[in-house]
C-alpha cells in the first residue's frame, strides 16, 4: 500500500472502483433509481406543459399530487371547468404542448392501438378532426402495446419502481430480522444467556399473558382498525405490540426481583442458538415460493406491502446464518473479552463492538438478496398472485405475453428489464464481496 | 393453522357443490344436515388442537356450530358482551326465527289480499332479514335490522311470526343488559382431549374412516373430494422425474465445466463461460421458459417441439404405458423443453459454486505438493482437487429439492404439466388445505432425504468424516 492512513471504508470503495463491471453496475443502478423516482415525469398520459385556449397548464405535475386536479378556461365568456384525468389530450387541439418522453401511463387504454400494436409498424390515432391518422413520432408506443392497448414502455418504467421498492424493502425487513436473530444466536449460543429460574419461567408466562392481552382480547379492535384503513390498522397493531412488550417486561422484572432462595435463584440458560437454528432449518425445508403463494392466498387482499412483508419474513435465513457465523468468530476475539472485563452490557458489546465488525458480509448478502427478492416478486406477478391487478410490474407484463406468441415485445422487453436489474445487483454483490474481503487488504 | 385462517369455508363449498341451487326458503333445513355431515367427514366438527387459549367469557363448544360465518359472528358478540349463555339463547332464538320464516306459509284466507308477486317480495324480505341477523354484531345495525323486520311483521300476513321476533328482541336486550365484559379479560386454557382435528389428521380414527398422515392418508381434497394421497401419487412422478433428471443433468454439465474453467482460470474460455453462466444466472426461469416456447414451439418461428402435452401416455393410446418404446418415442419431444427449463434453473447456480470452490482448492498448498511430487495434472485435479472441491456442492444438495419444487410451480404452469407444482398452485388458489398440507409434508420429507444423501456423500467424498461414535 502506498497510502497507509486510509480508513477501511475508503479502502473498500477504492477496491470496488477497481472492479469495472461492478462500478458500471453501480451507475446503472443509480440510473434505474432515477427512472423509478422520475417515472411520473417520464411516462404520463398528461402533457408536462400545454397551452389550451390561451391558458398554460402543467397537467402531469398537478395530477401527480392530486388525481382530480382540474383546470379552467374561458371560452365565449363562459368558464369551462375540466378534470385533466378525464380528457385524452392527444385528441385535443392544443396551441402548444410538451409531452413526456412516453405519452402514456401504464394503465392508459389506447383503444385505437389495441390487440398488440407492433413497436415498429404504423400506429393509429384519432385526431381532433375525428380522422384516423398515423400516430406522430412523439406519441408512439415505442415498445408496442398489449391486448387492451396499454403501453409497454410506460409499464416498464413504472415496473422499475415496484421492483426496486420490493427489493429494498423486503430485504430491509429480512436484514433486520436476520441481524437480530443471527447476532443473538451467535453471540449467546446455547448457554450464553442465563436467567434465574424464577425469571425464566415467569418470562414465558409473561409472553403467554402478553399474547392474551395484546392480541387475543384486542382481536376485534384490531380487525376493526384494519377495516378502517391500513394506517389505523398498523397503529392498532403497534399498540398491541407495546401492550404485549410492557406486560412481558413487567412480569419478567417481577421474576428477577423474586429470585430468592437457592431453587429460584438457580441460573437457567435459554438455548437461543438451538431455537434460531431450528427455525432456519424449518424455513429452509419449505419451498419459499409455495409458502409465499399460500400466505398471499390466505391474506386474500392483494397488496404490494403484504407481498414485501412476506418476502422479508421468509428471506432472512441466509443473513441470520451469515451473521451467526460471524458472531461465533468475533466473540472469541480479545476486544470482546476486554469489553466484558470492563463490565459493558451484552447489548452494548453486540451493538457497538461485535456487529460493526461482522457487517461486511451482510452488504454482499443484501445485494444478492435484493436480486432474488426481485426475482420472487416478478415470478409471483407472472403467476398473478400477490400483486394487485392494477399495479403494473415486469412479471405481470411478461404474463400478458403468454397469451399471444406474436407479441414478442411483451416477453422480451420485461425479460430484459428483469435481467438487467438482477445482473446489476449480482455484479454489485460480487464487487462488494471482493472489495470488503479482508484477505485483500494485505 | 392454514385452515383456520383461510378466508373461505370449505364446508360451504362442498355443500354448495352437492346441493343444486335451491330457492331461499327450502335451503336452510335440508342443507343443515348435509352441512353437519360434510363437516363430520372433514373433521371440522372437532376442536382444532389438544389445547387452546381462550377467555372465560367464551364458549368451549363454539366449534360445534355448523356455519363458520355464524361461529365468527358469535365469537365477536362474545368479545363485545362477554356473556355466552345469553348469546347462546339469542342464537337459538334466531335459529327458531330462521326456521319459522323458512317454513312460513301464508294463510289461504289472506291470499286474496296480496298479489302473488307482492307475497313473494315480502317473503324474501323476511327471509333475508332473518338471515342477515346471523351475520351482524354491531349494535346499531342489529337494532335497525330488527326494527325493519318488526315493521314487516306488523302486517297481518306475518302475524304468526311476530311473537318469535319478540323473543329475539327480548334475548338481544338481555345480552346487552347482562354484559359481563370482565370475563373477556380472564385467560383460560381449554383441554380438548384426543378428539381434535390435529389428532385426527395425524393419527386418524377408525370411526371416521380416516387413516391419518402416519398411515399415509392425507384426507380428501376440498375441490373434488378425491383422496389427496391418490392425487399426489398420480402427480408426484411427473414432478419427481423432471426434477431428478434436471438435477442430474445440471450436475453432469456444471461439474466438469466448473472444474475445467477453474483449471483454465482467467483464460478466454473461462471468461466466456463465466460471463455466459452469469447471464444465465440472472435470467428468471419463467422468462427462459416463455422464450423457449416462443422460439421452439411457435408456428411462425420454429415448430420443433410441442408446447405442452406431458401427460399419461394412456391418454394418447390406450395400450401405452410409460415404458413402451413407442410410447417413449412419442413422449420424448414433449419433455425436451421442460427439461431444458428445469435444468437451466439449477445449472447456473451449481456451476458458479463449483468454479469458485475449485479455484479455492487449486490454490491450496496440498495441490502444490501433489504437483511437486510429480503427479500428472489429471491425477492432481481429479484425485486431489475434485474431492475437496465437491464439498460445497454436496452441502447444496439438501436445498435442491425444495428449490426445485418451488420452481416447478411456475414451470409446470407454463408447460401445462400435470405435476405437483401446478397442482399446488391450483390448490392454493382454491384454498384446498389438505392438498397444500400434503405438499408441504412431502417437501419436508424430501428435504430430510436430501440432508441424508448429502451426509452420506460427505462420508464418501471426505474420508475424514465419520458418523460412527468412537
Amino acid at each position: 500500500m502506498i497510502e497507509e492512513n486510509i480508513t477501511y471504508r475508503q479502502f473498500a470503495w477504492k477496491q470496488f472502483k477497481k472492479n469495472k463491471p461492478a462500478l458500471v453496475s453501480f451507475y446503472i443502478l443509480i440510473l434505474l433509481v432515477l427512472l423509478a423516482v422520475l417515472s411520473p415525469i417520464i411516462a404520463n398520459d398528461q402533457p408536462l406543459y400545454m397551452k389550451y385556449k390561451d391558458t398554460s397548464f402543467y397537467p402531469a405535475f398537478e395530477t401527480m399530487f392530486n388525481e382530480t386536479a382540474s383546470g379552467e378556461v374561458i371560452e365565449n365568456e363562459d368558464t369551462i371547468n375540466f378534470q385533466f384525468q378525464n380528457i385524452d389530450w392527444r385528441t385535443v387541439q392544443l396551441e402548444s404542448v410538451c409531452w413526456p418522453l412516453i405519452a402514456y401511463s401504464p394503465n392508459t387504454i389506447d383503444k385505437y392501438n389495441r390487440d398488440y400494436a407492433h413497436p415498429n409498424f404504423p400506429q393509429r390515432l384519432k385526431n381532433y378532426k375525428g380522422v384516423i391518422v398515423e400516430l406522430p413520432r412523439g406519441l408512439r408506443h415505442y415498445l408496442g402495446t398489449d391486448k387492451l392497448g396499454r403501453d409497454i414502455a410506460s409499464g416498464l418504467i413504472y415496473g422499475t419502481r415496484i421492483s426496486l421498492l420490493v427489493g429494498i424493502i423486503s430485504m430491509g425487513i429480512a436484514v433486520v430480522i436476520g441481524l437480530i436473530l443471527g447476532a443473538a444466536a451467535g453471540y449467546f449460543g446455547n448457554d450464553g444467556l442465563t436467567l434465574s429460574r424464577s425469571q425464566y419461567w415467569l418470562t414465558w408466562t409473561g409472553v403467554f399473558i402478553a399474547y392474551f392481552y395484546g392480541f387475543y382480547t384486542r382481536s376485534l379492535a384490531l380487525e376493526q382498525a384494519f377495516n378502517d384503513g391500513i394506517i389505523q390498522g398498523v397503529f392498532s397493531l403497534f399498540l398491541s405490540l407495546i401492550i404485549a412488550a410492557l406486560i412481558t417486561l413487567t412480569i419478567s422484572f417481577i421474576g428477577r426481583k423474586i429470585a430468592i432462595g437457592s431453587f429460584l435463584k438457580k441460573e437457567v440458560s435459554i438455548p437461543i442458538d438451538a431455537i434460531v437454528s431450528r427455525i432456519i432449518e424449518v424455513l429452509n425445508s419449505m419451498p419459499i415460493l409455495i409458502l409465499i403463494i399460500s400466505v398471499s392466498a390466505i391474506i386474500s387482499e392483494k397488496s404490494l406491502w403484504v407481498l414485501m412483508i412476506i418476502i422479508g419474513l421468509t428471506g432472512w435465513t441466509g443473513i441470520a446464518r451469515l451473521i451467526r457465523a460471524e458472531m461465533l468468530r468475533i466473540k472469541q476475539m480479545e476486544y470482546i473479552e476486554a469489553g466484558k472485563v470492563l463490565g459493558f452490557s451484552n447489548y452494548r458489546i453486540i451493538v457497538k463492538h461485535a456487529l460493526p465488525n461482522g457487517l461486511a458480509p451482510i452488504f454482499v448478502s443484501f445485494a444478492f438478496g435484493v436480486a432474488s427478492a426481485i426475482l420472487t416478486e416478478s415470478g409471483l406477478s407472472f403467476l398473478g398472485v400477490g400483486v394487485p391487478d392494477d399495479v403494473v410490474t415486469w412479471g405481470s407484463l411478461l404474463s400478458r405475453g403468454r397469451a399471444e406468441f406474436e407479441a414478442w415485445w411483451l416477453v422480451i422487453y420485461p425479460g430484459v428489464a428483469i435481467f438487467i436489474t438482477i445482473t446489476v445487483y449480482n455484479l454489485i454483490g460480487e464487487g462488494l464481496r471482493d472489495a470488503l474481503d479482508p484477505k485483500h487488504k494485505k | 393453522m392454514i385452515s383456520l385462517n383461510s378466508p373461505t369455508d370449505p364446508v360451504e363449498r362442498l355443500v354448495n357443490s352437492a346441493v343444486n341451487e335451491s330457492d331461499l326458503s327450502s335451503e336452510s333445513s335440508a342443507s343443515e344436515e348435509l352441512r353437519q355431515e360434510v363437516r363430520k367427514k372433514l373433521g371440522l366438527d372437532l376442536p382444532v388442537f389438544y389445547i387452546n387459549l381462550s377467555s372465560l367469557a367464551e364458549s368451549d363448544t363454539l366449534y360445534r356450530i355448523a356455519e363458520r360465518s355464524h361461529q365468527e359472528n358469535l365469537s365477536k358478540l362474545t368479545k363485545l358482551y362477554g356473556n355466552w349463555s345469553e348469546i347462546q339463547a339469542y342464537y337459538s332464538s334466531l335459529k327458531n326465527l330462521e326456521k319459522a320464516v323458512g317454513q312460513f306459509k301464508a294463510d289461504s284466507s289472506l291470499n286474496a289480499t296480496y298479489s302473488s308477486n307482492k307475497l313473494t317480495t315480502y317473503k324474501n324480505k323476511s327471509i333475508l332479514g332473518a338471515k342477515s341477523l346471523f351475520e351482524l354484531n354491531d349494535d346499531n345495525k342489529i337494532i335497525e335490522q330488527i326494527s325493519v323486520l318488526d315493521t314487516l311483521y306488523q302486517l297481518r300476513l306475518f302475524s304468526s311470526l311476530n311473537p318469535i321476533l319478540k323473543s329475539v328482541k327480548l334475548k338481544y336486550s338481555k345480552i346487552k343488559r347482562n354484559t359481563t365484559n370482565w370475563k373477556n379479560y380472564i385467560p383460560t386454557i381449554q383441554f380438548n382431549g384426543f378428539l381434535n382435528q390435529y389428532h385426527l389428521w395425524l393419527f386418524g380414527d377408525s370411526d371416521r374412516n380416516r387413516g391419518g398422515v402416519i398411515r399415509g392418508d392425507f384426507g380428501k381434497s376440498y375441490i373434488d373430494n378425491k383422496s389427496v394421497g391418490d392425487k399426489m401419487l398420480e402427480m408426484f412422478p411427473y414432478s419427481f422425474f423432471l426434477v431428478i433428471i434436471s438435477i442430474i443433468l445440471a450436475y453432469l454439465i456444471s461439474i466438469p465445466l466448473g472444474i475445467y474453467s477453474a483449471y483454465k482460470k482467467d483464460t478466454l474460455f473461462d471468461n466466456v463461460v463465466s460471463v455466459l453462466v452469469f447471464m444465465l444466472y440472472s435470467l428468471p426461469s419463467f422468462f427462459v421458459a416463455t422464450w423457449l416456447l416462443y422460439q421452439f414451439s411457435n408456428p411462425d418461428n420454429l415448430l420443433w417441439f410441442p408446447s405442452n402435452g406431458v401427460k399419461n401416455p394412456a391418454t394418447y393410446n390406450n395400450d401405452w404405458s410409460w415404458y413402451d418404446m413407442d410410447s417413449i418415442k412419442h413422449q420424448a419431444p414433449y419433455f425436451v423443453l421442460p427439461i431444458i427449463a428445469f435444468t437451466y434453473s439449477s445449472f447456473a447456480f451449481t456451476n458458479r459454486i463449483m468454479r469458485v470452490s475449485m479455484i479455492d482448492v487449486l490454490g491450496a498448498d496440498y495441490i502444490r505438493t501433489a504437483r511437486a511430487k510429480g503427479l500428472s495434472e489429471r491425477h492432481v485435479i481429479l484425485k486431489h482437487g475434485l474431492r475437496n472441491g465437491l464439498l460445497p456442492i454436496i452441502t447444496m444438495f439438501s436445498n435442491v429439492f425444495p428449490a426445485a419444487i418451488g420452481g416447478s410451480v411456475i414451470l409446470e404452469t407454463i408447460f401445462g404439466i400435470p405435476g405437483m407444482g401446478g397442482a399446488v398452485y391450483e390448490a392454493i388458489l382454491g384454498i384446498d388445505i389438505p392438498m397444500i398440507v400434503a405438499v408441504f409434508t412431502l417437501t419436508g420429507a424430501l428435504t430430510v432425504t436430501g440432508y441424508l444423501i448429502s451426509d452420506v456423500l460427505y462420508a464418501i467424498v471426505d474420508p475424514r468424516i465419520s458418523y460412527s461414535k468412537k
